[in-house]
């Protein structure tokens, strides 16, 4: 029975110039892509005769090892948050909510900072059981275990928010039905919740375990040697300490391989939607034991994600903050970290608004991935590696470095966001074309009257949300800084790791402080702000 | 006169074919009933574009309409739910009716004018969502006076309104189609939505439309 007629093309506004825009976009994407790739792979073909000391089996198996644990055990994490969360009603719990939301653009670098402020040797833990015992109580925090905290504490976080939403999103009547059958709470768990999550899970875990395989500033910071390095790492210490272009050419191809196979196992599984739900009022409540476990892994969930962040911002801002603010090198770096933060926000709105627009102005699946799946290439490029590429094309092109330095720097910056810029877009922007485009097209609105009046008002927070995670993604970047930065051109990341790597840690935890305070006022208001320009 | 000759179409991956015909005259309501799922919604798509029939000719006073795209057709619609964007006001609804390039004047004057006949001058800055379901319904007619296009498609449009609400839109839509001269073609299988509207009836049944 058809009750409704289809959506079909000619319900969609007939957009052939954001078909042409979407399609240079998706081309110039394409062909940056295949540059890199073809300047990564000439090097290497070049430098064949050339002997490496990189042990690839051992990294291969390192970095795996450590992205599959850390990816257990953020899913594990996970689901006892948003299980907890999903059951408990207290004031300030949307902060809390948020608080775990905002894990996706926390600075690997600062989280790893946060853990040695907390857990290191002069961290508060030994600290205090030294004030109070005499005795130090240190945790060993440089290797695997320090790795997987800091991992576990950002990927943990996220997939809490990512499943708090599919809990949030289980339909009342069915709760009822399970409260009118005395469900006990494993039960509740396994014949409600689980169906809920489960249809996440493969493409949660395919994510965090991409995010872990390509981890840069955590391993560089708590890998404590070249036992625990993974490809990133080892991908920059090739080209920045041993100047072995052809060990960094060959870990990055065997990098881009297994990214690629990832994304494309992770493509079979069904996406991970990041939508909330409405919250509904829990009338169906745990009592007992099952509470007190829920308030427990609560507390748990938000001492581990909070601690090391608060411990940075007690540390960082102090009386060491006027000392750091006092030098032309942190205006400098500040500068320039706002300015390519900003500078790549407003590119990857500009490329995603560009392809999404495109993507949504036909419904031929061909066309359709052929415009969407460049910007999705980037996913199998990380940062270091797209670095590398870059840096490889830039020499290749007869110019210095550091003379492309802030040019690479932003664009790099700018696609690395892309994808997530463009998951975060093209659905809205497809569901406007198929809920409204029989109105828009009945009305004979213009292109930009379809933008101007439909889009740009109901895209608004989307549009905020991605300026937000382009603009934090930025300023936390130390993949892409690291090959390219210099004496004059740093960033604050840049900056915090050479003071780390100085034993300046009142500075790197004063400029690790401000980073934390620029990222969350951005990741908070942007979305608010643009909202509101955005409001009709 | 709006004028169906075996408009014919077939929906990709079914095996029902739709072979339409039908005339319909202007200052009066050409009813289209039929069970639900029977095609009525299919019919009214073919006349506004949304679907490309496979054969036959549908004319307006002589002119082919099937050559036009669907913003070229000289058609308004009105469906059962998706008629305004609900983020805008009532007074921006209806500008995305009008003609682009009038002065702003004007335009609000045509806007005031076209709220009062539909018997709603105190809406114009009210946003869309926030208005009950018989006033956006009749925002929708006012930007379709502002349109001001010869036909009139009306999508179910009463069906989720209440018994009230619904007897007065009936009253409005058929004053308005008298009073502008416009051809409405009403699909609907509300009995009592066809007998107080129709001057001219058909029943869609099996594919195929027959006069009552």
């Amino acid at each position: 029975m058809l009750l409704s007629p289809p959506f079909n093309s000619r319900t969609l506004p007939n957009r052939p110039l954001r078909l042409f825009a979407g399609a240079a976009i998706a081309t110039a994407i394409a062909t940056l892509v295949v540059a890199v790739l073809y300047a990564i792979f000439t090097t290497a073909a070049g430098a064949a005769a050339q002997s490496s000391r990189v042990d690839v089996l051992h990294l291969v198996g390192m970095t795996s090892i450590q992205a599959g644990l850390t990816t257990v055990l953020s899913l594990l994490v996970g689901t006892a948050i948003a299980w907890a969360l999903n059951r408990l009603r207290f004031p300030g719990r949307d902060l809390i909510v948020g608080l775990f939301a905002s894990a996706i653009v926390t600075p690997g670098l600062i989280v790893a900072f946060g853990l040695l402020a907390v857990w290191g040797r002069s961290g508060w833990i030994n600290q205090t059981a030294l004030a109070l015992t005499g005795h130090s109580f240190e945790v060993p925090i440089f290797g695997l275990g320090g790795i997987l905290a800091a991992h576990v504490i950002l990927d943990g976080a996220f997939a809490a928010r990512i499943l708090l939403a599919r809990l949030d999103a289980i339909p009342e009547r069915r709760l009822k039905t399970g409260q009118s059958l005395a469900l006990s709470p494993w039960t509740r768990f396994r014949v409600i919740d689980w169906p809920m999550l489960a249809s996440s899970l493969p493409g949660l875990a395919a994510i965090i375990f991409l995010l872990a395989f390509t981890s840069f500033p955590i391993v560089l910071l708590l890998g404590g040697g070249p036992a625990n390095q993974t490809l990133e790492v080892a991908i920059y210490a090739a080209v920045r300490l041993d100047f072995d272009l052809q060990g960094a050419v060959t870990l990055a191809l065997v990098q881009i391989g297994i990214c690629s196979s990832i994304i494309l196992a992770a493509a079979a599984f069904a996406p991970v939607s990041a939508s909330t739900g409405a919250s509904a009022p829990p009338r169906w409540r745990d009592h007992g034991l099952t509470r007190a476990l829920q308030w427990a892994v609560l507390a748990f969930g938000i001492v581990g994600f909070a601690m090391p962040l608060v411990a940075i911002l007690i540390d960082g801002i102090g009386p060491g903050i006027a000392d750091v603010m006092s030098r032309a090198s942190f205006w400098r770096a500040l500068g320039t970290s706002l300015a390519i933060g900003t500078g790549s926000a407003l590119l990857t709105l500009t490329l995603a608004l560009g392809v999404g627009l495109g993507r949504a102005a036909t419904r031929a699946p061909l066309l359709r991935i052929s415009i969407g799946a460049p910007a999705y290439a980037y996913l199998a490029v990380p940062a270091v590696v797209l670095s590398l590429g870059a840096f490889l094309l830039v020499r290749n092109a007869g110019l210095l470095p550091e003379t492309a330095a802030p040019v690479v720097v932003l664009c790099a910056n700018a696609l690395l966001s892309l994808p997530f810029a463009l998951a975060t877009l093209a659905p809205p922007l497809d569901a406007i074309a198929e809920k409204r485009g029989r109105l828009i097209r009945s009305l004979g609105l213009t292109g930009w009257q379809q933008f101007r009046a439909v889009e740009w008002p109901l895209i608004g927070r989307d549009i905020g949300v991605v300026l937000a995670l382009s603009f934090c993604f930025s300023l936390g970047d130390l993949g892409v800084i690291a090959l390219f930065g210099t004496e004059d051109f740093a960033t604050l990341p840049l900056l915090m790791y050479r003071a780390l790597g100085a034993y300046r840690s009142n500075d790197a935890a004063a400029i690790a402080a401000l980073m934390l305070v620029l990222t969350i006022t951005a990741f908070v208001l942007l979305p608010k702000l643009v909202g509101k320009l955005t409001d009709a | 006169m709006l004028e169906a000759s075996h408009l014919t179409y077939t929906h990709p991956g079914a095996t029902r074919r739709f072979d339409l015909s039908f005339s319909a005259r202007p200052g009066e309501v050409t009813a289209i009933s039929g069970q639900s799922g029977a095609g009525k919604s299919t019919l009214l798509d073919l006349v506004a574009g949304f679907l490309e029939p496979s054969a036959g000719t549908l004319t307006l006073d002589g002119i082919d309409l099937l050559r036009l795209q669907p913003e070229e057709r000289p058609v308004s619609i009105l469906f059962q739910s998706e008629t305004l964007f609900d983020h805008l006001s009532a007074g921006h609804n209806l500008e995305l009716g009008l003609p682009r390039g009038k002065p702003r004047d004007e335009k609000h004057q045509l806007i005031s004018a076209a709220l009062t006949e539909v018997g709603l001058p105190d809406v114009l800055g009210q946003r869309a969502d926030t208005l009950s379901g018989g006033e956006r319904q009749r925002v929708a007619l006012a930007r379709t006076l502002l349109r001001d296009r010869p036909v009139l498609l009306l999508d179910e449009p009463f069906s989720a309104l209440d018994d009230e609400t619904r007897t007065t839109i009936r009253s409005l839509v058929k004053a308005l189609t008298a009073r502008h001269g416009w051809i409405t073609l009403l699909v609907s299988h509300h009995v009592d939505d066809v007998e107080a509207l129709a001057a001219r009836r058909y029943q869609l049944r099996d594919g195929m439309l027959f006069e009552t």
